[in-house]
């Protein structure tokens, strides 16, 4: 409300002036002098009554014609921030609407003074904005919804349904994701630019707080202009998160991250305390740097061993801009992944000095997995759910037994990385590498040196020149009938599969045509053989369960037929069942309770690091500037309220009529009876 | 709503009735002006006839013939042409000053017009004429009974200079200053017009004023109200101060019409019984009504 708008609505004031005048009237009774005065008799009480009843009337009337006025006074003071499209030249637009649904619009309130104080998030108001925009389309508009939130993604295609655009608005929920603008925007430009309307635009409506707040102005040499439609989201604010808390034993490290000058322009300390529901059970002071970690050491009397996951929670003491990122829930450390790789030692022939050469090589990696040599392939399953991947190395077959375990320890989800060399394929009786190949394999020789790199895909395709001459004489060829159901990931120059897979079940199956043995090729000499085992391991974590994991980043469950998850809110996430593998995509911190074909786990959600940083993105010049449309507009109510003031007018006059018209006969029944 | 009055204290309103003068010859062409035969019996040249003789009569009467035929004391009556005068008693009080939006003016501008209309019959006439006030301002001055062409000249210029003032309402020698000169030399058969609103009049003026009517002169009140007070056409709240008695009343006029008016026609019925059981005769007559009018009905009530 401007001042102007104030002084305006001070004529409001005067609706007490009908009344005060009533009053004034009421008091001082018009005085005559009047010769029969003793003649006259005083007025009874009912009477006085009756007539403050027809006052009352008059007067509601007349106050009501008042505020009619005063509002009339006022309506060309009324501005609000309202957004519409402008028309430069009348013709059909094509608008991209880039909504931002990230953490940090969660945050109340907005930078400028006239957006402040609504209680309003800037989702909220993006929101309005967005709908503001739908509202100033017309028939032959397309309008396209890129959600910023991180990943970006579209919300709605090019639709000229302006019905259903508004709908989906309306569904948008708040998310805890990060921010992806420069995602969003290439989405949004890309949306455009295929849509047939000749002027295009892009609108923005962000906080511009993606956590890059030294990267490319947003807006700067695109070819579609963009239009940041509300400014006053600009975010100003700071925020502190607790990104994860970690308990191992009874220690409990907890990770905060703050936006960058927020710790030192705070003038409170906050602290983090870690609570067994709503009793504080630990409290230390919180990092002072951007990014630190704190470790708290639990009380042991205060804790059974059997709290479930979530029971502890760390929580970020104060106040910041964003609270739902203050708490989080303490769950066991996460153990590295472990690897078991079993390799028949008497096949080692060449001196390596130690550990067979894949061992050696996972070692060297230094990937976050321990690797278990074992000394055979385990017959029991429960042998392999400490794994999250086996590699077998040449193995002679499958015992029944072992074929039941490893099977099963693929079904739900485990890596198996094959190395098929002369043992497999001479197998003992009863003994065969079903169920990941169906056909016995062949221990061939080969005329072919190495791989071919153009056929290398994925990870493997940066180091797969060094595959040209693999000094292999002899290779394992699978039945072509096995082949249909694997992936080449690297082939030989004469196309047989070197290195191939196929998922099984929830799990993977990885077979490499070579062994690993060194006698038998140069291929673990190879980078591309380390490029291998990354892979393999990333593609192994990538089937575990994760217990953490930031938010936005889907989750995949390979394999799963029915699952189930029920989120922090206590709301079920929905989870599309027509995708395969089934995904879905926590877009809320806190703890995840799933149930994936009757097994249960928890996963717990972190939000991203860069979010915490709400120190907005630079802006383009010309993206700044209102060109495409405006944001603020007058509310042109006066037709509305000039017909009510007449209305009332018209009314008080009817009444003074009437009124007068009934003194006019009362007048002539006296002056009669007068004559009389 | 009505304006309000003006000063009604200070100066007589006269509305539409001035000049007073032109009006009151106007009113009084319009009047039989005949002469009179007195009803008087008493010294003469015509005779009337004989009456027994009663103790005191003027022995320059009595019938000596018939006491010499008759043995009977009887004294002869004649018949004569006398004058009838006309006293006029003007209600110049406070409450006279008043004039409502419908009148042509004040009460006592009306009575002035028929005073002075009055006065010109009486002098057409031959008959001596004189004027009393009830109150009035300072320049109120009564004019002695007189006769002649000057009479009416004088009366005409006190009835002009006389202004409403004064406040009888608790006062009743202010009824008694006017009526008293005339009941004590008004002769029999003498016309006594009384000019008032009878509003703010102390209680014993209606028997001071019936009074007069007992020495055998015939005593004519004319009740004169402004429209406004026959009909009380105010409305809403209102509060009224009265022009004489310092009384005041704030009411609903919508809702107290109808109890003034009751409360009117008994203050009307009262003095009509005050003064007709007294053989005084009492004439209606509002602002609005024709001087000339009246003017008749006062002759022929003084008949």
């Amino acid at each position: 409300m401007t001042f102007v708008f104030a002084f305006a609505l001070s004529g409001l004031l005067l609706i007490g002036a009908p009344y005060f005048a009533h009053r004034l009237r009421r008091r001082r009774a018009e005085t005559r002098p009047f010769a029969p005065t003793l003649l006259v008799p005083p007025a009874p009480p009912r009477a006085r009554r009756r007539s403050d009843l027809e006052d009352r009337s008059l007067f509601a009337i007349r106050a009501l014609a008042v505020i009619a006025l005063a509002l009339l006074g006022a309506s060309p003071f009324v501005r609000c921030s309202r957004l519409s499209l402008a028309r430069s030249s009348g013709a059909s637009v094509a608008l991209a609407i880039v909504l931002d649904d990230s953490m940090s619009m969660r945050a109340s309130g907005a930078s400028t003074t006239a957006a402040k104080g609504h209680g309003k998030t800037r989702l909220a108001r993006a929101k309005e904005g967005a709908s503001e925009l739908l509202a100033s389309t017309r028939e032959g508009d397309a309008v396209a919804v890129i959600l910023a939130g991180d990943p970006a993604r579209i919300a709605l295609a090019p639709t000229t349904d302006l019905a259903g655009a508004r709908a989906l608005l309306e569904s948008i929920p708040e998310s805890d994701r990060g921010t992806d603008l420069d995602g969003a925007l290439a989405l949004a430009k890309s949306l455009v630019l295929g849509m047939p309307q000749v002027d295009r635009r892009v609108v923005v409506l962000s906080d511009l707080a993606d956590g890059k707040p030294e990267g490319a102005p947003l807006g700067e040499g695109s070819s579609v202009p963009i239009w940041n439609a509300l400014p006053e989201l600009r975010s100003d604010g700071y925020d502190c998160a607790i990104l994860r808390a970690d308990r191992a034993s009874l220690r409990v490290r907890v990770r905060v991250a703050c936006t960058p000058g927020a710790a030192a322009s705070s003038t409170v300390a906050r602290t983090i305390g870690i609570y067994l529901g709503d009793k504080l059970l630990v409290e230390g002071a919180a990092p002072t740097s951007a990014t630190g970690d704190i470790v708290l050491t639990l009380p042991q009397a205060a804790l059974s061993s059997g709290e479930p996951p979530g029971a502890l929670i760390a929580r970020l003491r104060g106040t910041d801009a964003i609270a739902i990122d203050d708490s989080a829930p303490v769950v066991p450390e996460a153990a590295a992944g472990s690897v078991a790789v079993v390799v028949e030692a008497e096949s080692e022939t060449a001196a390596t000095g130690g550990a067979p050469v894949v061992e050696q090589a996972l070692n060297a990696l230094q990937l976050d997995v321990t690797v278990r040599p074992l000394p055979q392939i385990p017959d029991r399953t429960d042998d392999l759910g400490a794994f999250v991947g086996v590699i077998l190395d040449d193995p002679p077959g499958l015992t029944p037994e072992e074929r039941r375990a490893v099977g099963a320890f693929v079904e739900r989800g485990g890596v198996l990385l094959l190395a098929l060399g002369p043992r497999a394929a001479s197998p003992p009786l009863g003994a065969s590498l079903a169920p990941f190949l169906g056909h016995p394999v062949t221990w061939e020789t080969t005329t072919s040196l190495g791989a071919d790199p153009d056929s290398a895909s994925g990870a493997l395709a940066e180091s797969a020149s060094g595959l040209r001459n693999l000094e292999a004489h002899r290779r394992v060829i699978l039945d072509p009938l096995d082949l249909s159901a694997f992936t080449p990931l690297v082939a030989w120059s004469d196309h047989a599969p070197l290195v191939t897979r196929r998922t099984l079940g929830r799990g993977e199956v990885w077979v490499v045509t070579l062994p690993f043995a060194l006698d038998a090729s140069e291929l673990p000499l190879r980078p591309a053989f380390l490029a291998l085992l990354e892979t393999w391991v990333d593609a192994a974590h990538a089937r575990t369960v994760p217990r953490r994991t930031v938010v936005g980043v889907p989750w995949t469950f390979a394999g799963a037929r029915k699952i189930t998850i029920i989120g922090p809110n206590g709301e079920e996430l929905p989870v599309p069942q027509d995708a395969t593998p089934l995904r879905a995509a926590p877009s809320l911190l806190g703890l995840y309770r799933l149930d994936v074909d009757g097994r249960t786990e928890s996963r717990v959600v972190q939000p991203a690091p860069r979010e915490v940083d709400l120190r907005p993105r630079k802006l383009a010049v010309a993206a700044a500037v209102g060109a495409f449309g405006e944001n603020h507009g007058a509310v042109d109510a006066s037709p509305f309220l000039a017909i009510a003031l007449l209305a009332f007018v018209t009314l008080e006059l009817a009444l003074r009529v009437g009124a007068g018209r009934r003194a006019d006969r009362g007048l002539a029944v006296a002056a009669g009876s007068g004559r009389a | 709503m009505p304006a309000p009055a003006p000063s009604l204290r200070q100066a007589l309103d006269w509305g539409t009735l001035a000049p007073l003068r032109l009006r009151a010859r106007l009113v009084a062409e319009g009047v039989y002006a005949g002469a009179h035969r007195s009803a008087r019996r008493g010294a003469g040249v015509e005779f009337g006839g004989h009456r027994a003789y009663t103790q005191g009569d003027d022995l320059r009467w009595l019938d000596r013939r018939s006491l010499l035929l008759h043995d009977r004391l009887v004294v002869r009556q004649f018949e004569t042409e006398t004058d009838r005068a006309l006293r006029l008693v003007v209600d110049a009080t406070a409450s006279m000053g008043y004039r409502g939006t419908r009148a042509p003016g004040a009460k006592l501008a009306w009575a002035a017009v028929v005073a002075a209309a009055l006065a010109r019959l009486a002098g057409a006439s031959g008959d001596p004429v004189g004027l009393t006030y009830f109150g009035g301002g300072e320049a109120t001055r009564s004019v002695p009974v007189s006769a002649g062409r000057d009479a009416f000249e004088r009366i005409v210029g006190s009835l002009e200079s006389a202004t409403p003032g004064g406040d009888a309402t608790f006062d009743a020698a202010v009824v008694d200053r006017a009526l008293g000169g005339i009941a004590r030399s008004a002769r029999r058969g003498s016309i006594v017009v009384v000019l008032s609103d009878l509003l703010d009049l102390p209680e014993v003026a209606a028997d001071r004023i019936a009074a007069v009517a007992a020495g055998g002169r015939v005593v004519v009140v004319v009740e004169l109200l402004d429209p406004d007070e026959a009909s009380f056409p105010f409305q809403g709240t209102m509060r009224f101060e009265a022009l004489e008695g310092g009384s005041v009343v704030e009411t609903d006029a919508d809702v107290t019409r109808g109890g003034y008016l009751e409360a009117l026609e008994r203050h009307r019925t009262s003095w009509e019984k005050a003064l007709q059981g007294r053989g005084a005769r009492v004439v209606h007559a509002l602002t609005t009504d024709d001087p000339l009018k009246a003017v008749r009905a006062i002759v022929l009530a003084a008949r």
